[in-house]
């Protein structure tokens, strides 16, 4: 991109300037004179954060492989460059250009977590394009979002003038080419808005009005001029056939997951009931393996990287892992680039699997167990069992491994204190499995860390009616998990109950959220997500002065008969089976995962994966 | 095994990367090239990569190098032809020789600083430069591994040349460099910020390293 002299000086003064400069190996340029339409991928997180994103890399490469268009990355800048920048006069602009992006056809965002919403409107305002759909003119960027978020869109709903809702790969490029024919009909903004939002997947707020009750309950969605009254998502069925980059942006900085990812598959066959993801993008769609082998060697050759990671809700989990594992094999040695496996289940943890993944480097083991009793783990549909998971870090042990985390959730529904302690009661056995062992190095120890993060209840998930617990009361759970502490070998850490709040307060929130944070962001509110920007005290006092109850949003317990604020969005998950779902956790019933047995979530209307797969030799 | 010396400008937007990051660049296109390298014989073998002098980020540089060994012969235009394919257009290798001193020889760096006020007065500039570094007791504040220092800055720059190039004040000091001294240019400019009335804008690029004889390091 061009730097100007006056950006120049900006970039002397601020923290890693590599940040916004771009001129990465594999970035995307262009001929702007030869472009139709261009696109601002915004990713409302700093550059580290939003180079880690498996999605954006998709799109970004998908959306450049089109001759008529130019997608170009955008990311929030840090406190210090914004501060700079507004200083300067210098508005958000695109890494590959440096043009600003208010002179783009798109901006887009991806929503990965609620806590970046303040991001959003910043970014827009950096960019100096106005934040409310109703106050843009003709000739401003249609704003358009994506992502996990996007499911339930409505406290966004008067900022982002159309929503993508499930994977973007198809429906997407509809929008944009549907752009670029009414563009040149000379057709009117408006005109687009309500012709896109015949698309399929496809979402436009301001084609839908709500109305409430005098008990502040949602009474009615009702759409407008032609929308549809319900908007399912997008899915790609055949991901052999799905396109996927040979090649990604490969940063100077040193970003969170820096490394080739390849993926094994969409969507997860557990349920658990805490997950949204894992509702979200069912059913499960594998790849083969020789799709997969072929991208990741693919990736390696194209971008230097010496280490790839196997990425999915639960890798562990996919049908052919062994033979993916020895076809990599057979090029990953020679090449010196190490496998890697972010998330393993404690039942997917076997040692002719570890033997291949460690042929180059190791890393501490990770499992989720989620709570710390097996009642409570019933309840969520965690089927995991104690006896496997010690057995499994007896396992571990026995290969050298003395370092485990472990994963929980405090704040679950029908959660005791005799829960939270069990959480210390589980790790203790952990601990004292490694010293059983006899054969174990003398003079080493072992280290068990506890991870426990709040409970955020989230649409779509059979606990979306859930309350979720006082931050009072998360504290006290907290301190009684610490308590439960005997030993010096176990490690508590939490997330911040005050975080996961705000959260829960988003994730479940409604139109009338709009205000709330539009005035957070006039008073300066942004990162969030980021423990040195985010104060709930302030968040708190905008609740107030805007005359809004965040505990209306986070901890009340809603009727199954209550319309929700994301109803009229579909998910192809039937209402009749989270509410199912919900029953059998309050009395403590499992339900068998996609393999074993079809559960009749609803999933099956997209006519894909597993759904229409035989079941029979998978389990 | 053959040490050899690969010479490259880091230019653009590779100026703003930190001298980790660029390691990091470098041994990833090392890595996709598929130079055969040579790894360390260690417990832990790694490939030898080690670059002559960190440049201070933010400037530019026009004769920069590091050093790798090879398991086998490479013709040099093949090995520059081959890591300048997988490398970003801000990073361009130009030359791969055998090294003939020891990085730990580099004394001087000789840099290039371009100024231009904003005002658009250059001569008011460069007279405001010349009485100021003309003048002992010119201090600033350094970062170093145990705090901040305070150094004077007239010792370095007194013998320095200003002279003005199209609208610019042009200084090309020779600087210590290296691990037993070294002055950021950089620093500079946060003197001339604190004392010149008026913003300037500011172009540093390193033009090349020298031993204590003040020979060309190569």
């Amino acid at each position: 991109m061009k730097i100007t002299k006056e950006l120049e000086r900006v970039l002397m003064k601020v923290q890693k300037p590599g940040r916004y400069v771009g001129g990465e190996w594999n970035a995307v340029m262009k001929d702007p004179r030869e472009i139709d339409v261009r696109f601002a991928f915004c990713f409302p997180d700093t550059y580290e954060v939003g180079m880690s994103h498996l999605g954006m890399k998709i799109l970004y490469s998908l959306f450049n492989e089109q001759d008529f268009l130019w997608c170009e990355r955008v990311f929030a800048p840090w406190t210090d460059m914004e501060e700079e920048m507004r200083k300067r006069q210098i508005p958000l602009y695109a890494l590959e250009s440096g043009d600003p992006i208010r002179d783009f056809d798109f901006i887009g965002f991806t929503l990965q977590y609620e806590l970046s919403y303040s991001n959003v409107l910043n970014m827009l305002d950096l960019a100096g394009v106005p934040l409310r759909t109703a106050d843009r003119a003709e000739g401003d960027p249609v704003v358009v979002a994506g992502g996990p978020c996007a499911c339930n869109p409505e406290p966004l709903a008067e900022f982002i003038d159309l929503f993508f809702i499930g994977e973007g790969e198809e429906v997407d490029l509809e929008v944009i080419r549907l752009y670029r024919e009414y563009r040149a009909q000379k057709k009117s903004r408006a005109e687009f808005l309500r012709a896109a939002a015949q698309i399929e997947g496809v979402y436009v707020p301001s084609l839908y009005d709500v109305s409430y009750g005098e008990d502040g309950l949602i009474r009615a969605v009702t759409p407008r001029e032609g929308a549809p009254a319900k908007v399912r998502k997008r899915l790609m069925r055949d991901l052999d056939h799905t396109y996927f980059p040979d090649r990604f942006v490969t940063p100077y900085l040193d970003i969170v997951h820096n490394r080739a990812v390849g993926e094994v598959f969409r969507g997860c066959i557990r349920g658990c009931r805490f997950c949204q993801a894992g509702f979200l993008y069912r059913p499960v769609r594998e790849k083969s393996p020789e799709t997969v082998d072929r991208q990741c060697h693919d990736l390696c050759e194209n971008t230097g990287y010496d280490e790839v990671s196997l990425s999915s809700l639960s890798t562990s989990d996919y049908s052919r892992i062994q033979e993916l594992l020895d076809r990599m094999l057979q090029w990953s040695r020679g090449e010196k680039v190490s496998i890697s496996l972010p998330s393993l289940r404690v039942d997917g943890f076997s040692d002719e699997l570890t033997s291949k993944i460690k042929t180059v480097r190791r890393s501490g083991l990770t499992f989720a167990p989620e709570a710390g009793t097996q009642r409570l783990r019933d309840v969520i549909n965690k089927n995991v069992e104690e006896d496997v998971l010690l057995q499994t870090v007896r396992t571990a042990f026995a290969g050298g491994w003395n370092t485990v985390k472990l994963y929980f959730m405090i704040g679950l529904p029908t959660e005791t204190m005799e829960d939270v302690a069990g959480i210390a009661a589980l790790a203790q056995k952990v601990v004292d499995a490694y010293y059983e062992d006899p054969a174990r190095k003398k003079g080493r120890g072992v280290t068990v860390t506890v991870s426990a993060s709040s409970f955020v209840p989230k649409p779509f998930t059979p606990f979306q009616w859930e309350p979720q617990d006082s931050i009072g009361m998360l504290h006290e759970k907290q301190a009684c998990l610490v308590h439960s502490i005997h030993t010096r070998r176990i490690t508590a850490n939490w997330h911040d109950a005050d975080t996961s709040f705000l959260e829960a307060v988003f994730a479940r929130g409604d139109r009338r959220l709009g205000p709330v944070l539009a005035e957070a962001h006039r008073r300066g509110m942004r990162f969030d997500g980021w423990s040195d920007c985010f104060s709930l005290a302030r968040w708190l006092e905008v609740f107030h002065d805007c005359g809004v109850d965040p505990a209306f949003y986070a901890n009340r317990r809603r009727s199954f008969d209550e319309v929700l604020p994301w109803d009229h969005i579909d998910y192809g998950i039937k209402k009749e089976f989270l509410i199912e779902e919900c029953k059998k956790a309050y009395q403590d019933q499992t339900t068998p995962n996609c393999r074993e047995a079809c559960s009749h979530c609803g999933a099956s209307c997209f006519q894909g994966g597993i759904c229409v797969e035989a079941r029979s030799h998978l389990v | 095994m053959k040490p050899v010396r690969i010479w490259f400008e880091k230019k653009g937007a590779a100026r703003f990367i930190s001298h980790l990051d660029l390691n990091r660049c470098i041994s990833r296109a090392i890595h996709q090239a598929k130079i055969p390298l040579w790894y360390t014989q260690g417990f832990n073998p790694h490939a030898f990569l080690t670059f002559a002098l960190p440049l201070p980020l933010g400037v530019r540089g026009e004769r920069e190098s590091f050093d790798i060994r090879l398991e086998e012969d490479l013709p040099e235009e093949e090995l520059l032809r081959r890591l300048n394919a997988v490398l970003p257009e801000d990073i361009r290798l130009f030359s791969a020789k055998p090294p003939v001193k020891k990085p730990g020889e580099i004394a001087w760096a000789r840099y290039r600083i371009e100024l231009e006020p904003e005002n658009g007065d250059c001569a008011a500039f460069c007279g405001g430069l010349r009485a100021l570094l003309g003048s002992e007791g010119v201090w600033v504040e350094k970062r170093t591994k145990s705090g901040t220092a305070r150094i004077d800055l007239h010792p370095y720059f007194r013998d320095t040349e200003i002279r003005e190039e199209g609208g610019k004040a042009v200084l090309e000091p020779l600087l210590p460099a290296g691990s037993r001294e070294n002055i950021n240019p950089l620093l500079l400019l946060q003197a001339l910020e604190q004392r010149i009335p008026g913003g300037f804008y500011a172009s540093v690029s390193r033009q090349g390293l020298f031993d204590a004889e003040k020979k060309e390091f190569a």
